[in-house]
């Protein structure tokens, strides 16, 4: 076993490692097949005495026990001399080596590594050479007068037929392949990277994470030329995946970012998506996954800066802080509202169970949903008021708080100013749905100024009172379209589950007691 | 096409493009998909052609003459023909795949022998005073056409080792020379973008000036004829591929698109129903001649396509 403490191994691994990166080739001719601990050990001392010549008419800075270190800083010198230094003392078996801390920098060809380059190269060209090997080569050779029977057999004329009409082969293919999905996509297949010559290339395992579930099983594992774009990737990626898939159809390749993911597919939602403007070659990561850009933005738009009107806010209101746990967005992607990635996979899949129900992956579903709903994600909705006109809102929900920031139309018209509220999630009690009429759905979140520990409520206007005896609970209620309401009411009932905060379990113990009272209440007047 | 060339383990219909990226590609036809990319180092690819049994395809660039195994994943060529120090423009083969004829910047054209071990070496050699832009075999298989920079053709008998030259315009070089299968007409496209038409093998021994047409604006490239000899196409710098009817040589189509950029080479299918050309542009395409529309691109090539085989299967 080669270890770093076995000298032999490590002057031989210093050997390869110049030969691979001398790029005059001289330490190869040097090296090679020489029984070099005396052919270097000579060469040394010449060489030594070279440069002490050459220090003398030209002195430069001179440091180290005997030559060896100023000549280190001769260009010419220092390969020979590092590489034979060493080389005398091979003798010397196993003994610790001062030597060896100085040649820590080749470290990486340690370990998992030990093969040689030197192997490698040998390696190479006897790969050439058996490529070579199969290739027959015939080489020009001037012709010989030939016998007129050789000529007449070589070169005889053949009758000219009119050539039948025949029926193509390709076009009865065309014929029977009349739509091609991945044709949109073509111009991105010239960024295959599997069949290139001379051209840096990078592999990725991308996970289809926008498709449903049942196809994020395995990676597609695409390779394209270094200097392909990200964009070019997402478009590569598309090409391979509709010409391996074609009964899937893929949206436009504009609508889809690369996020870096985990191993397993697990997509990173913390981060932005790779700019796609920038070549691939610039990221190290090799495990992406291919989202949709609407969800993802959803999913991690930052609350913007607060407006100044929220600062005398009704509820908990926050200084202007700037979110440190949110990543930087770029502006000019924009929050467009309710689809979400969950929602496209119900979407998709209620469309491909249609056939037979597959309650593995309603579970999955579910077991995803508890996964993703502590993530920050922004809604549009609109905010539901008794007094004034309802407002457009961004509803922001997160593992901690619930926030609801006003999109200003009119700056300037006070009646539609509105406030910011920001809750902590162990401050809200109660999520659910109230009722949807055609398209639009209201929806309740009721909270607790009193639990909210660290905000005092300054809140009077506009909200509700519930429950009397103990505490006060408030409520907004909110408006949109079915489908996002149903995810927020969702996502919020699956943090408040998480959470299980002592308001919520108030709330609920208050509500249960309140159902009983009805019901008792009821049943007595029954009977 | 012979009945014979039916055989052979490629692939039935192969579509196989090649240029300036150094690589060479075969195609799926109908679906546009690339099956392989075969390396050609060290040279652009300046000519294609699929043996008669289908089996290789050659490739012909600066110094190098390479074969490629169309039926195997190899994707390095398996003979390599040597002692060209030029460009090679031109490749084909004998009908039955006896020899191998090549044209090049060396002033030469010339036969070779591809067999491993034959009786006899037919090898041979013809010299002329220009680089040479174009070589075509007759269907007859005693004759090739030497098109030259200087504007000759040159009419090499291979049996007799004598040549009959024709010169229609002497400030233009020859890019290109067709025959079509049945023999009976030859035409030569310059860089003029002229088109001359002779008809063969009629009465006169001799080729008799047929038609001359103002086929392109710009530099002309390829001329084909299509199978059934009804349609002549020619492809030119100008960005577009021209298909002339026979009959009258008036104009059928003029294929372009907007990206289409030198169409450098073409061919039809074997029904002459359908075309194929590469650009400069890196795409190939597929046209409908009949209908006039685009029926496929082929994209994949890094840079220029400058030459595409393709070979068809009668069903």
């Amino acid at each position: 076993m080669a270890t770093y403490d076995n000298k032999i191994w490590l002057l031989k691994n210093i050997r390869d490692a110049f030969i691979a990166t001398d790029d005059t080739g001289l330490c190869e001719i040097v090296m090679a097949g020489e029984d070099f601990s005396k052919v270097f050990q000579n060469k040394a001392i010449e060489e030594k005495k070279r440069i002490r010549e050459m220090r003398l008419t030209q002195p430069g800075p001179s440091k180290g026990k005997d030559g060896m270190g100023d000549i280190s800083e001769e260009e010419v010198g220092r390969e020979i001399v590092t590489q034979f230094d060493p080389y005398p003392d091979m003798d010397d078996s196993e003994d610790d080596d001062p030597l060896c801390g100085s040649y820590v920098r080749y470290e990486e060809f340690g370990g998992h590594r030990p093969r040689s380059n030197t192997a490698q190269w040998l390696d190479k060209k006897e790969q050439a050479l058996k490529k070579a090997a199969k290739i027959k080569v015939i080489k020009w050779e001037d012709s010989t007068p030939l016998t007129t029977d050789q000529l007449a057999e070589a070169f005889a004329k053949f009758e000219v037929k009119r050539p039948e009409k025949k029926k193509s082969l390709l076009a009865e293919q065309l014929q029977n392949c009349p739509n091609l999905p991945h044709r949109q996509y073509l111009e991105y297949a010239k960024f295959d990277g599997t069949a290139q010559l001379g051209l840096p290339t990078k592999s990725f395992k991308i996970f289809m994470t926008m498709l449903p579930e049942k196809y994020q099983n395995y990676p597609l594992v695409v390779c394209v030329i270094a200097s392909a774009k990200i964009k070019d990737l997402i478009g590569f990626t598309c090409y391979k995946y509709s010409i391996e898939h074609p009964d899937i159809t893929l949206g436009s390749v504009h609508d889809y970012g690369l996020c870096i993911a985990e191993d397993d597919g697990e997509v990173d939602w913390a981060f932005p998506c790779l700019d796609a403007n920038e070549p691939c070659s610039k990221f190290g990561f090799t495990c992406l996954g291919l989202v949709e850009l609407k969800s993802k933005n959803a999913m991690t738009l930052p609350p913007s800066s607060i407006p100044e009107d929220g600062m005398s806010g009704a509820f908990h209101v926050f200084s202007k802080v700037t979110d440190s746990g949110q990543s930087h967005q770029n502006p000019s992607r924009h929050n467009t509202g309710g689809s979400s990635t969950s929602e496209a996979v119900l979407i998709a899949l209620k469309a491909l169970n249609e056939g037979g129900a597959d309650t593995d992956l309603g579970k999955m579903q579910s077991h995803i949903m508890a996964t993703e709903a502590p993530q920050y994600k922004a809604y549009k909705v609109q905010l539901l008021r008794k007094v004034r006109t309802n407002t457009s809102v961004q509803l922001g929900i997160s593992l901690d708080r619930i926030e609801v920031e006003p999109l200003v139309t009119h700056k300037h018209a006070f009646w539609s100013r509105s406030k910011y509220f920001l809750h902590s999630i162990d401050s809200v009690a109660w999520c659910q749905i109230l009722e949807t009429r055609g398209n639009r759905t209201t929806f309740r979140i009721v909270y607790s100024p009193s639990h909210n520990v660290t905000y005092a409520d300054r809140s009077n206007t506009g909200n509700s009172t519930i429950f009397q005896p103990n505490t006060t609970y408030k409520l907004h209620d909110f408006e949109c379209e079915h489908d996002t309401a149903k995810e927020i009411v969702e996502k919020v009932n699956t943090i408040l589950d998480l959470r299980n905060s002592p308001c919520r379990r108030e709330y609920k113990t208050a509500k249960e007691k309140k159902l009983q009272t009805r019901r008792s209440f009821h049943t007595k007047h029954m009977s | 096409m012979s009945g014979d060339g039916s055989g052979g383990g490629g692939s039935a219909v192969a579509l196989v493009t090649g240029g300036y990226d150094h690589t060479i590609k075969l195609w799926q036809a109908h679906s546009g998909v690339c099956l392989r990319t075969m390396q050609h180092p060290d040279s652009q690819v300046n000519g294609l052609e699929i043996s008669p049994t289908g089996q290789m395809v050659a490739a012909c660039g600066y110094q190098h003459i390479r074969m490629y195994d169309l039926a195997s994943a190899n994707p390095d060529p398996v003979v390599n023909f040597e002692g060209i120090t030029k460009n090679v423009a031109r490749v084909g083969f004998q009908k039955n795949d006896l020899w191998m004829y090549t044209g090049g910047e060396d002033w030469t054209a010339r036969i070779w022998d591809p067999r491993a071990a034959p009786q006899f070496r037919c090898t041979k050699i013809f010299q002329v005073q220009a680089p040479v832009n174009t070589v075509t075999l007759h269907p007859d298989q005693t004759q090739i056409m030497v098109g030259d920079q200087s504007g000759i053709i040159h009419m090499w008998d291979l049996r007799t080792d004598q040549n009959e030259q024709l010169i229609p315009d002497a400030e233009a070089s020859i890019q290109d020379i067709a025959i079509d299968p049945e023999g009976k007409m030859m035409a030569a496209v310059n860089n003029k973008g002229n088109c001359y038409v002779w008809s063969l093998g009629g009465a006169a021994p001799h080729p008799v000036p047929l038609k001359h047409i103002v086929a392109h604006s710009k530099y002309a490239l390829r001329c084909k004829f299509s199978l059934d000899s009804t349609m002549l196409v020619t492809t030119s710098g100008d960005c577009s591929a021209k298909v002339w009817r026979t009959s009258d040589w008036t104009l059928l189509r003029e294929l372009r698109n907007d990206t289409q950029r030198w169409v450098w080479d073409a061919a039809f299918s074997i029904d002459s129903r359908y075309l194929f050309t590469g650009s400069s542009d890196s795409y190939a395409r597929l046209w409908d001649v009949e209908k006039g529309t685009l029926e496929r691109e082929y994209c994949g090539h890094q840079k220029a396509i400058t030459a595409l085989a393709f070979r068809d299967q009668a069903v």
